[in-house]
Protein backbone atom coordinates (compact mmCIF):
# COMPACT_ATOMS: atom_id res chain seq x y z
CA UNK A 1 0.00 0.00 0.00
CA UNK A 2 1.28 3.50 -0.77
CA UNK A 3 1.90 5.46 2.80
CA UNK A 4 2.06 8.14 1.26
CA UNK A 5 -0.63 8.91 -1.32
CA UNK A 6 -3.72 12.02 -2.49
CA UNK A 7 -5.16 11.94 0.82
CA UNK A 8 -1.63 12.76 2.64
CA UNK A 9 -0.76 15.90 0.43
CA UNK A 10 -4.43 16.90 0.12
CA UNK A 11 -4.19 17.21 3.94
CA UNK A 12 -0.40 18.40 4.30
CA UNK A 13 -1.72 21.65 1.64
CA UNK A 14 -4.63 22.19 3.53
CA UNK A 15 -2.29 22.41 6.91
CA UNK A 16 0.14 24.58 5.22
CA UNK A 17 -2.61 27.28 3.87
CA UNK A 18 -3.91 27.24 6.87
CA UNK A 19 -1.27 28.66 8.55
CA UNK A 20 0.02 30.63 6.04
CA UNK A 21 -3.41 32.09 6.08
CA UNK A 22 -3.05 32.59 10.12
CA UNK A 23 0.43 34.01 9.91
CA UNK A 24 -0.74 36.40 7.19
CA UNK A 25 -3.66 37.60 9.34
CA UNK A 26 -1.61 38.09 12.46
CA UNK A 27 1.30 40.24 10.88
CA UNK A 28 -0.87 42.50 8.07
CA UNK A 29 -3.77 44.41 7.99
CA UNK A 30 -6.58 43.20 6.13
CA UNK A 31 -5.34 45.19 2.97
CA UNK A 32 -7.25 44.12 -0.61
CA UNK A 33 -4.17 42.24 -0.98
CA UNK A 34 -4.36 40.47 1.59
CA UNK A 35 -8.01 39.96 2.38
CA UNK A 36 -8.17 38.90 -2.05
CA UNK A 37 -4.93 36.18 -0.93
CA UNK A 38 -7.14 34.99 2.30
CA UNK A 39 -10.16 34.36 0.04
CA UNK A 40 -8.91 32.66 -3.25
CA UNK A 41 -6.93 30.29 -0.48
CA UNK A 42 -10.37 29.37 1.64
CA UNK A 43 -12.17 28.96 -1.94
CA UNK A 44 -9.52 26.74 -3.30
CA UNK A 45 -9.57 24.67 0.22
CA UNK A 46 -13.42 24.29 0.09
CA UNK A 47 -13.29 23.12 -3.38
CA UNK A 48 -10.45 20.74 -2.35
CA UNK A 49 -12.43 19.39 0.20
CA UNK A 50 -15.79 19.31 -1.51
CA UNK A 51 -14.24 16.96 -4.67
CA UNK A 52 -11.64 14.66 -2.92
CA UNK A 53 -13.21 14.73 0.49
CA UNK A 54 -16.85 14.49 -0.09
CA UNK A 55 -15.59 12.84 -3.37
CA UNK A 56 -17.45 14.63 -5.44
CA UNK A 57 -15.32 15.51 -7.71
CA UNK A 58 -16.75 12.41 -9.46
CA UNK A 59 -20.20 12.76 -7.84
CA UNK A 60 -23.50 13.89 -8.22
CA UNK A 61 -22.85 16.81 -10.55
CA UNK A 62 -25.71 18.98 -9.31
CA UNK A 63 -24.99 18.70 -5.43
CA UNK A 64 -21.48 19.06 -6.48
CA UNK A 65 -22.21 22.59 -8.15
CA UNK A 66 -24.32 23.90 -5.54
CA UNK A 67 -21.01 22.89 -3.06
CA UNK A 68 -18.76 24.88 -4.94
CA UNK A 69 -21.09 27.87 -5.91
CA UNK A 70 -21.21 27.99 -2.01
CA UNK A 71 -17.14 28.27 -1.81
CA UNK A 72 -17.19 30.61 -4.56
CA UNK A 73 -19.80 33.48 -3.01
CA UNK A 74 -18.76 33.78 0.37
CA UNK A 75 -15.16 34.15 0.18
CA UNK A 76 -16.01 36.19 -2.70
CA UNK A 77 -18.31 38.18 -0.31
CA UNK A 78 -15.02 38.82 1.84
CA UNK A 79 -13.22 40.86 -1.08
CA UNK A 80 -16.66 42.74 -2.23
CA UNK A 81 -17.52 43.91 1.34
CA UNK A 82 -13.84 46.20 0.77
CA UNK A 83 -15.98 48.24 -1.67
CA UNK A 84 -18.79 48.75 0.19
CA UNK B 1 -59.24 8.25 -10.62
CA UNK B 2 -59.67 4.42 -10.18
CA UNK B 3 -58.32 2.70 -7.03
CA UNK B 4 -55.50 0.68 -8.46
CA UNK B 5 -54.29 3.24 -10.92
CA UNK B 6 -54.41 5.59 -7.53
CA UNK B 7 -52.46 2.84 -5.68
CA UNK B 8 -50.24 2.97 -8.99
CA UNK B 9 -49.02 6.59 -8.52
CA UNK B 10 -48.00 5.46 -4.93
CA UNK B 11 -45.31 2.55 -5.39
CA UNK B 12 -42.17 3.45 -3.89
CA UNK B 13 -40.28 3.27 -6.93
CA UNK B 14 -41.96 5.23 -9.18
CA UNK B 15 -40.27 9.09 -8.77
CA UNK B 16 -41.87 11.75 -7.61
CA UNK B 17 -41.77 13.81 -10.41
CA UNK B 18 -40.81 16.83 -8.88
CA UNK B 19 -37.17 17.56 -9.98
CA UNK B 20 -35.95 16.87 -13.73
CA UNK B 21 -34.53 13.78 -14.59
CA UNK B 22 -31.43 15.27 -15.32
CA UNK B 23 -30.78 15.44 -11.72
CA UNK B 24 -31.70 11.93 -11.06
CA UNK B 25 -28.74 9.89 -9.59
CA UNK B 26 -28.31 8.08 -13.35
CA UNK B 27 -28.07 11.43 -15.16
CA UNK B 28 -26.22 13.59 -12.56
CA UNK B 29 -23.70 10.95 -11.21
CA UNK B 30 -23.66 9.12 -7.78
CA UNK B 31 -24.51 10.48 -4.21
CA UNK B 32 -22.36 10.28 -1.53
CA UNK B 33 -24.05 8.86 1.23
CA UNK B 34 -28.17 8.67 0.48
CA UNK B 35 -30.23 11.72 -0.22
CA UNK B 36 -31.75 12.43 3.18
CA UNK B 37 -28.18 12.99 4.74
CA UNK B 38 -27.61 15.34 1.61
CA UNK B 39 -30.82 16.78 2.34
CA UNK B 40 -29.54 17.78 5.89
CA UNK B 41 -26.49 18.63 4.87
CA UNK B 42 -28.14 21.53 2.50
CA UNK B 43 -30.45 22.46 5.22
CA UNK B 44 -27.47 23.15 7.28
CA UNK B 45 -25.52 25.38 4.20
CA UNK B 46 -28.42 27.59 4.38
CA UNK B 47 -28.72 27.79 7.72
CA UNK B 48 -24.52 29.01 8.44
CA UNK B 49 -25.61 30.67 5.47
CA UNK B 50 -27.36 33.00 7.35
CA UNK B 51 -25.15 33.61 9.82
CA UNK B 52 -22.50 34.26 7.21
CA UNK B 53 -25.13 37.11 5.69
CA UNK B 54 -25.48 38.03 8.90
CA UNK B 55 -21.88 38.59 9.77
CA UNK B 56 -21.15 40.66 6.36
CA UNK B 57 -24.05 42.47 6.73
CA UNK B 58 -22.58 43.35 10.66
CA UNK B 59 -19.37 43.89 9.17
CA UNK B 60 -20.37 46.71 7.02
CA UNK B 61 -22.39 48.88 9.22
CA UNK B 62 -19.88 48.12 12.26
CA UNK B 63 -16.28 48.34 10.15
CA UNK B 64 -13.81 49.54 13.34
CA UNK B 65 -15.46 46.95 15.67
CA UNK B 66 -14.79 43.75 12.57
CA UNK B 67 -11.49 44.71 12.68
CA UNK B 68 -10.46 45.31 16.26
CA UNK B 69 -12.75 42.05 17.42
CA UNK B 70 -10.69 39.53 15.76
CA UNK B 71 -7.20 40.94 17.50
CA UNK B 72 -9.06 40.17 21.11
CA UNK B 73 -9.47 36.48 20.25
CA UNK B 74 -6.91 33.80 20.99
CA UNK B 75 -5.99 32.96 17.53
CA UNK B 76 -3.40 29.73 18.77
CA UNK B 77 -6.66 27.99 20.26
CA UNK B 78 -8.65 29.07 16.51
CA UNK B 79 -5.50 27.51 14.59
CA UNK B 80 -5.56 24.47 16.53
CA UNK B 81 -8.94 23.70 16.15
CA UNK B 82 -8.48 24.50 12.16
CA UNK B 83 -5.71 21.96 12.02
CA UNK B 84 -7.44 19.43 14.38
CA UNK B 85 -10.46 19.70 11.78
CA UNK B 86 -8.78 18.84 9.08
CA UNK B 87 -6.98 16.00 10.31
CA UNK B 88 -10.50 15.03 11.57
CA UNK B 89 -11.26 15.04 7.88
CA UNK B 90 -8.34 13.17 7.04
CA UNK B 91 -8.56 10.45 9.24
CA UNK B 92 -12.87 10.33 8.15
CA UNK B 93 -11.68 10.14 4.38
CA UNK B 94 -8.94 7.11 5.02
CA UNK B 95 -11.94 5.22 7.15
CA UNK B 96 -13.60 5.28 4.06
CA UNK B 97 -11.07 3.98 2.26
CA UNK B 98 -10.61 1.20 4.53
CA UNK B 99 -14.32 0.20 4.46
CA UNK B 100 -14.25 0.07 0.36
CA UNK B 101 -11.13 -2.84 0.78
CA UNK B 102 -13.36 -4.73 3.83
CA UNK B 103 -10.47 -4.10 6.20
CA UNK B 104 -12.70 -3.53 9.17
CA UNK B 105 -10.41 -2.77 11.72
CA UNK B 106 -8.15 -0.24 10.33
CA UNK B 107 -11.66 1.40 9.27
CA UNK B 108 -12.76 1.38 13.19
CA UNK B 109 -9.39 2.29 14.12
CA UNK B 110 -9.63 5.84 12.12
CA UNK B 111 -13.37 6.64 13.02
CA UNK B 112 -11.87 6.54 16.55
CA UNK B 113 -9.22 9.02 15.38
CA UNK B 114 -12.13 11.08 14.10
CA UNK B 115 -14.05 10.71 16.85
CA UNK B 116 -11.36 11.79 19.49
CA UNK B 117 -10.36 14.33 17.42
CA UNK B 118 -13.27 15.82 17.86
CA UNK B 119 -13.56 15.54 21.02
CA UNK B 120 -10.10 17.64 20.98
CA UNK B 121 -11.91 20.13 18.82
CA UNK B 122 -14.90 20.39 21.52
CA UNK B 123 -12.19 20.94 24.84
CA UNK B 124 -9.95 23.58 22.66
CA UNK B 125 -13.69 25.22 22.20
CA UNK B 126 -14.52 25.10 25.95
CA UNK B 127 -11.05 26.28 27.01
CA UNK B 128 -11.42 29.06 24.46
CA UNK B 129 -15.01 30.02 25.65
CA UNK B 130 -13.37 30.43 29.39
CA UNK B 131 -10.40 31.93 27.97
CA UNK B 132 -12.60 34.73 26.91
CA UNK B 133 -14.88 34.62 29.70
CA UNK B 134 -11.64 35.70 31.72
CA UNK B 135 -10.85 38.81 29.31
CA UNK B 136 -13.89 39.55 29.98
CA UNK B 137 -15.26 38.73 26.25
CA UNK B 138 -19.23 38.06 26.16
CA UNK B 139 -21.90 38.00 23.92
CA UNK B 140 -22.91 41.50 24.54
CA UNK B 141 -19.67 43.18 24.69
CA UNK B 142 -19.30 44.02 20.52
CA UNK B 143 -21.26 43.47 17.47
CA UNK B 144 -18.72 41.37 16.54
CA UNK B 145 -18.62 39.09 19.44
CA UNK B 146 -22.77 38.17 18.87
CA UNK B 147 -21.94 37.17 15.84
CA UNK B 148 -18.92 35.13 16.93
CA UNK B 149 -20.45 33.59 19.76
CA UNK B 150 -23.84 32.76 17.73
CA UNK B 151 -21.67 31.07 14.59
CA UNK B 152 -18.83 29.42 16.83
CA UNK B 153 -20.99 27.96 19.90
CA UNK B 154 -23.70 26.67 16.43
CA UNK B 155 -20.44 25.25 15.08
CA UNK B 156 -20.09 23.49 18.74
CA UNK B 157 -23.40 21.77 19.10
CA UNK B 158 -22.76 20.27 15.66
CA UNK B 159 -19.27 19.12 15.90
CA UNK B 160 -20.89 17.57 19.44
CA UNK B 161 -23.81 15.95 17.70
CA UNK B 162 -21.37 14.76 15.27
CA UNK B 163 -18.64 13.33 17.16
CA UNK B 164 -22.38 11.25 19.11
CA UNK B 165 -22.80 9.41 15.75
CA UNK B 166 -19.44 8.69 14.97
CA UNK B 167 -20.08 6.08 18.17
CA UNK B 168 -23.23 5.27 16.86
CA UNK B 169 -21.57 4.20 13.28
CA UNK B 170 -18.23 2.65 15.26
CA UNK B 171 -21.35 0.46 16.79
CA UNK B 172 -22.74 -0.50 13.93
CA UNK B 173 -19.51 -1.18 12.32
CA UNK B 174 -18.65 -4.04 15.05
CA UNK B 175 -22.19 -5.38 14.56
CA UNK B 176 -20.96 -6.16 10.83
CA UNK B 177 -23.90 -3.50 9.18
CA UNK B 178 -20.98 -2.12 7.16
CA UNK B 179 -18.62 -3.74 3.93
CA UNK B 180 -17.07 -3.09 0.72
CA UNK B 181 -20.38 -3.63 -1.10
CA UNK B 182 -22.42 -1.78 1.67
CA UNK B 183 -21.73 1.44 3.55
CA UNK B 184 -24.13 4.33 2.66
CA UNK B 185 -24.30 4.94 6.53
CA UNK B 186 -21.16 5.32 7.18
CA UNK B 187 -20.28 7.16 3.97
CA UNK B 188 -23.23 9.55 4.77
CA UNK B 189 -21.44 10.68 8.22
CA UNK B 190 -18.65 11.02 6.57
CA UNK B 191 -19.98 13.50 3.91
CA UNK B 192 -21.66 15.47 7.09
CA UNK B 193 -17.98 15.39 9.08
CA UNK B 194 -16.76 17.38 5.64
CA UNK B 195 -19.67 19.53 5.71
CA UNK B 196 -18.83 20.67 9.62
CA UNK B 197 -15.08 21.00 8.64
CA UNK B 198 -15.88 23.25 5.44
CA UNK B 199 -18.15 25.34 7.62
CA UNK B 200 -14.70 25.68 10.19
CA UNK B 201 -13.03 26.62 6.91
CA UNK B 202 -15.11 29.77 6.58
CA UNK B 203 -15.46 30.45 10.34
CA UNK B 204 -12.12 30.66 10.66
CA UNK B 205 -10.99 33.39 8.40
CA UNK B 206 -13.92 35.63 9.12
CA UNK B 207 -13.42 35.60 12.93
CA UNK B 208 -9.75 34.92 13.33
CA UNK B 209 -8.13 35.92 10.56
CA UNK B 210 -9.44 39.06 8.51
CA UNK B 211 -8.56 42.32 10.56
Amino acid sequence: MNKFGKLEVLWLMLITISLFNTTLGENFNSTLIVSAIIALTTMFKGMMIIDHFMELKEGNKILRIMMRAYFFVFPMLIIITLFL
Amino acid sequence: MHKTEFMTHLQPDKSLGIFPDSWSEKRAGRIPGNVPIWVGILSELTEFGIFFVAYFVAKINYPETFAEGPKQLNTFIGISNTLVLLTSSYFMAKAMNFIRRDELKKCEAFLWLAFFSGCLYLCLKTWEFSWNDAQNIHTNTSQFFTVYYYMTFNHFLHVGWASCAILWVIFRLRKGAYSAKEHSGLEALAVYWHMIDLMWILIFPLLYVLR
